[in-house]
């Protein structure tokens, strides 16, 4: 009898531990370019872990909060999720378990955690870095009458290389794709990054900035006013920013465009389709004479669900997702910008990617949408729209915003 | 006179016919050739595209699991439409009517309005990652307006036929199966087409319910990514996916036509 | 006895139908219900908020926009039904290709609205192919999909276009039944082609008429989100978010189900006297 108790105890005890699976949830593990990142991640967790595994569940991108929230919600979501930092990442912290503490080494190798964090803590582990840069067409500079080394610095730079692709008349000056309001939001940090004192981004970051301050109003008013200038080409809220503008940038159709660093690095396919000397890159300047930044924040990062009941092995297999061996094959596929600082990024070769990865080198200031509550972008997304349509004024879009909710 | 309208009409049929046109030529393409020439017709076709979404992309195995649920559910749906509308139509029992409006009602809640609900009513039944649980959630979702059909259709025949066989001794088990079901055959076969369309083209519900194993559409709609998309590769997805329905389609044009005749006219 | 057997055994009959509908659709629209009595609590579990996310609603922009674009939408519901009617009289007249117009016109309805978003985007953008078409006869570019004036419009007609071909099938099928001696006789009387149509035929369509209008409205009100997710977001502005476009946003983005539900059960129970008046028209068919 007690042998018989005995035995019982230990095939309870002993069978979570050689059977465990993880299930993971992303947007992104049968995207080609990631795949072989995922794959290394899984392979190198089980070889650590004998007896667990890993299990991908891969959810359509358009459906992937409202799935996740579902999940969540009914207490069955799964063991890891991916999230996207800022207000996305915020938006299920409750749901999160937090990680201070729980890393080990690899806390003092992250960058980006800012944006999987609150008051409380760490939410996610991050495993990439996301900023904005503006990519332009050095064939089209020519064409214009442009030197195509000299990339605008300031705002006077920058409203000169637009009046001249004007006076030519063959390609907007600026490309841009609003119909999510994703132009709006690329804009929108861009030029804040510029603007903004440190000062001014924590207290945006922090619900004291209002949206009528003259601060945000500058960055709302640069919109109206380039798209008046006829910066931007017509039909921007009828195009899609992923893929319809950067398709159009990629046939040589427009002379610049807000682009990704990120987990997919649009350096890579820029220069893939122009060719990579026809490929330049700069910092947005802002209106004024401030000089121009680089706005960066956490992109993607794996949070534990606190429900888990295997949310400590779910913690080691975040540490590997966000170690330095395995996201070099994230990077050597993707180009994609990683949160671990322990990259080697010396094998790049292409010349955007090596003045980027100088930028970033140094100093890089927060990403202000990042910050704004996800009710707020959404409103942003709207007001954005009918800015560029006529039918607000600044300050009342503004006005607007500053009634949603923080 | 009749020239002037079929000008228009045929327009209107050719635009119809564009959508095929467009993703089986740009099926062709590889990625760079479709940004760089979205509208022209294919320069060198490869079928690339086909194996990937095929093999890479999983098609293949997605395809089984289309099949056995929307054949599953399609079943279910039609019996037990067929028996309820059977008994609504042609026998008298308390709270017929009741009932009846019940499940008219239910036609009016759209998915999104219960998802969290549902989902975990879901759980809680141990339905979730189980291929009967998306055959049973289909029918949930499609059974309202089948019965309504099977109602009206099994109303309009004449309920002498159900009391000559009850003279003969038949039970109401053996009425259903022996009269009714082959006396429905047209609403059935219209129901069978619709609903074979309905559970073969939603992707929320499946997404909800079977979230290991996939059903085609959602493969499909996982392939459009956050930051890029492949789009050939995209349209030869949903050619993969579509040309099942669309050969039923062709295959069975004349049968559905009818069918759809007798089904919602008698109705 | 045999009378209460037969009724046990009915109601058997309808079980099936009844436990399915129960489970999986009445049960979890109770139990939104009450989860639009609630909101988050920050810690991954919920509170009672009694009418708070009600009373916000009343506030809610976006939402009051989504209403709009309803009855919008509602308002457009005849051509609906008389577009595909007007195609159908015309095929049974017997108008060249009709037999090929009938079959071709069904195709979209077999396409998933990712295809059918995709093909229209392209068609309907700035710089697209019907404002190319548009230049050519020195008309201005229109941004159909950009602009709040016309975003709306186009999606209509887009969701119009995916679907109309079902509607034509099915208003065949009605034509072909109407008995030909009634035509014959109303035909021997005098009538002119016009007032046959009128007077004989249409009348006798009735029935498919309201068929057609009741499924039309249940489609229109509840499948039209995978269109305006690809067409237009919900914008510009909120000049294409529709209630169901709305739901959707709260409960996945914003991650706030409480408030969802709460716009679902308002959009419920509007639908309530819309629904009405269809069970009316169903049950009155069904029983006739």
């Amino acid at each position: 009898m007690k042998t018989l108790v005995l035995s019982l105890a230990l095939v309870t005890t002993a069978l979570p531990a050689f059977a465990t699976e993880l299930t993971v949830w992303d947007w992104k593990s049968g995207d080609p370019a990631a795949a072989a990142y995922f794959a290394k991640a899984k392979e190198v967790f089980e070889a650590a872990h004998p007896g667990d595994t890993i299990s991908y569940v891969m959810q359509p991108n358009d459906q992937y909060y409202t799935l996740l929230g579902t999940a969540l919600a009914s207490d069955g979501g799964p063991d890891l999720f991916l999230l996207n930092g800022g207000a996305q990442a915020r938006a299920r912290f409750e749901n999160a378990l937090p990680l201070d503490g729980k890393l080990g080494d690899l806390a003092a190798n992250l960058a980006g955690t800012a944006d999987f964090s609150e008051a409380t803590g760490l939410y996610a582990v991050p495993l990439t870095i996301q900023g904005f840069v503006v990519y332009y067409n050095k064939a089209l500079y020519a064409d214009a009458g442009l030197d195509p080394a000299a990339a605008p610095k300031t705002w006077d730079d920058l409203a000169k290389v637009c009046a001249a692709f004007i006076a030519k008349g063959t390609a907007p000056c600026i490309a841009l794709g609003n119909k999510e309001g994703f132009g709006m939001e690329f804009w929108f940090s861009a030029i804040a990054a510029s603007l903004w004192t440190a000062q001014e981004q924590a207290d945006f970051a922090a619900g004291n900035l209002a949206w009528t301050s003259p601060q945000v109003v500058a960055v709302l008013q640069g919109w109206v006013d380039a798209n008046a200038a006829g910066w931007f080409p017509k039909g921007a809220n009828s195009t899609a920013k992923f893929m319809d503008e950067y398709e159009g940038f990629m046939r040589g159709e427009t002379g610049n465009t807000i682009g990704l660093i990120s987990d997919v690095a649009h350096w890579k396919q820029f220069d893939e389709m122009l060719g990579a000397e026809n490929v330049g890159v700069f910092m947005m300047p802002a209106p004024g004479g401030a000089a121009a930044k680089l706005p960066a924040a956490g992109g993607i990062g794996y949070a534990v669900n606190k429900k888990s009941p295997n949310a400590d092995l779910a913690v080691e297999f975040a540490k590997t997702l966000a170690s330095a061996e395995v996201l070099q094959v994230f990077f050597a596929d993707a180009g994609a910008v990683t949160a671990n600082t322990q990259m080697d990024t010396s094998s790049v070769t292409s010349e955007a990617a090596k003045t980027i990865f100088g930028w970033l080198a140094t100093e890089t200031v927060p990403m202000a949408h990042a910050n704004a509550s996800a009710a707020q972008l959404e409103e942003l997304h709207r007001q954005s729209q009918t800015l560029l349509n006529g039918e607000v004024s600044v300050a009342d879009a503004a006005a607007a915003m500053d009634k949603v909710g923080k | 006179m009749h020239w002037v309208v079929a000008v228009p009409m045929a327009l209107l049929a050719l635009s119809c016919v564009y959508p095929v046109f467009f993703t089986v030529n740009n099926a062709l393409k590889d990625n760079k050739g479709y940004i760089l020439n979205r509208f022209g017709i294919v320069q060198d076709p490869s079928v690339q595209n086909f194996v990937d979404a095929w093999g890479r992309a999983h098609l293949g195995e997605y395809l089984f699991n289309s099949v056995t649920v929307t054949l599953g559910a399609v079943v279910l749906l039609l019996l037990t439409s067929s028996l309820a509308g059977f008994a609504l139509a042609m026998l008298r029992f308390p709270f017929r009517r009741v009932l009846f409006i019940v499940i008219l009602a239910s036609l009016m809640i759209p998915v999104q309005v219960v998802l969290v609900p549902f989902y975990r009513t879901m759980m809680g039944l141990g339905l979730i990652n189980t291929r009967f649980g998306l055959i049973l959630a289909y029918t949930a979702f499609f059974l309202p307006f089948c019965v309504y059909l099977m109602t009206a259709f099994y109303s309009r025949l004449p309920r002498e036929m159900v009391e000559a066989a009850r003279m003969d001794g038949a039970t109401l088990l053996q009425i259903w199966w022996n009269i009714m079901l082959p006396m429905g055959r047209p609403a059935l076969l219209t129901l069978g087409i619709l609903n074979t369309l309905y559970c073969w083209n939603d992707v929320l519900i499946s997404l909800l319910v079977l979230q290991k194993e996939r059903t085609v559409m959602v493969g499909i709609a996982a392939l459009r990514g956050e930051y890029t998309t492949n789009v050939p590769l995209l349209c030869a997805g949903i050619a993969l996916a579509a040309a099942p329905i669309i050969l039923l389609y062709i295959f069975f044009q004349r049968q559905i036509v009818d069918g759809i005749a007798v089904g919602a006219v008698k109705g | 006895m045999a009378r209460r057997s037969e009724q046990t055994t009915a109601l058997l009959f309808v079980l099936p139908a009844i436990a399915m509908v129960g489970i999986f659709r009445m049960f979890p629209l109770v139990w939104g219900f009450l989860l639009s009595f609630t909101s988050g609590d920050g810690q991954g579990g919920s509170v009672w908020v009694g009418i708070d996310n009600y009373r916000q609603l009343t506030t809610d922009t976006a939402f009051h926009d989504s209403l709009i674009n309803t009855a919008i939408l509602l308002a457009t519901l005849p051509v609906w039904v008389m577009l595909p009617l007007l195609l159908a009289i015309l095929i049974h007249q017997g108008v060249p290709g009709g037999k090929l117009f009938r079959a071709v016109y069904f195709f979209p309805a077999v396409l998933s609205a990712v295809i059918i978003g995709s093909i229209f985007n392209v068609l309907l953008r700035y710089d697209g192919t019907i404002n190319a078409a548009l230049g050519s006869v020195g008309i201005e570019a229109v941004d159909w999909l950009g602009s709040g004036t016309t975003a709306m419009a186009s999606l209509i007609a887009v969701a119009l276009w995916s679907t109309f071909g079902m509607s034509v099938l099915i208003f065949m099928a009605g034509l072909s039944t109407v008995s030909s001696e009634l035509i014959e006789a109303a035909r021997l009387d005098g009538a002119k082609p016009a007032q046959i149509w009128w007077h004989v035929i249409l009348p006798a369509m009735r029935p498919i008429l309201e068929f057609v209008a009741v499924v039309t409205t249940i489609g229109v009100l509840t499948s039209m989100f995978g269109l305006i997710y690809v067409l237009t977001a919900g914008g510009p502005g909120t000049s294409t978010t529709l209630p169901e476009f709305l739901i959707w946003m709260e409960q996945g983005k914003m991650n706030r189900p409480g408030y969802a539900s709460a716009i679902s059960m308002v959009l419920f129970v509007g639908m309530a006297g819309l629904a009405y008046v269809q069970i009316r028209i169903m049950s009155r068919n069904a029983n006739g």
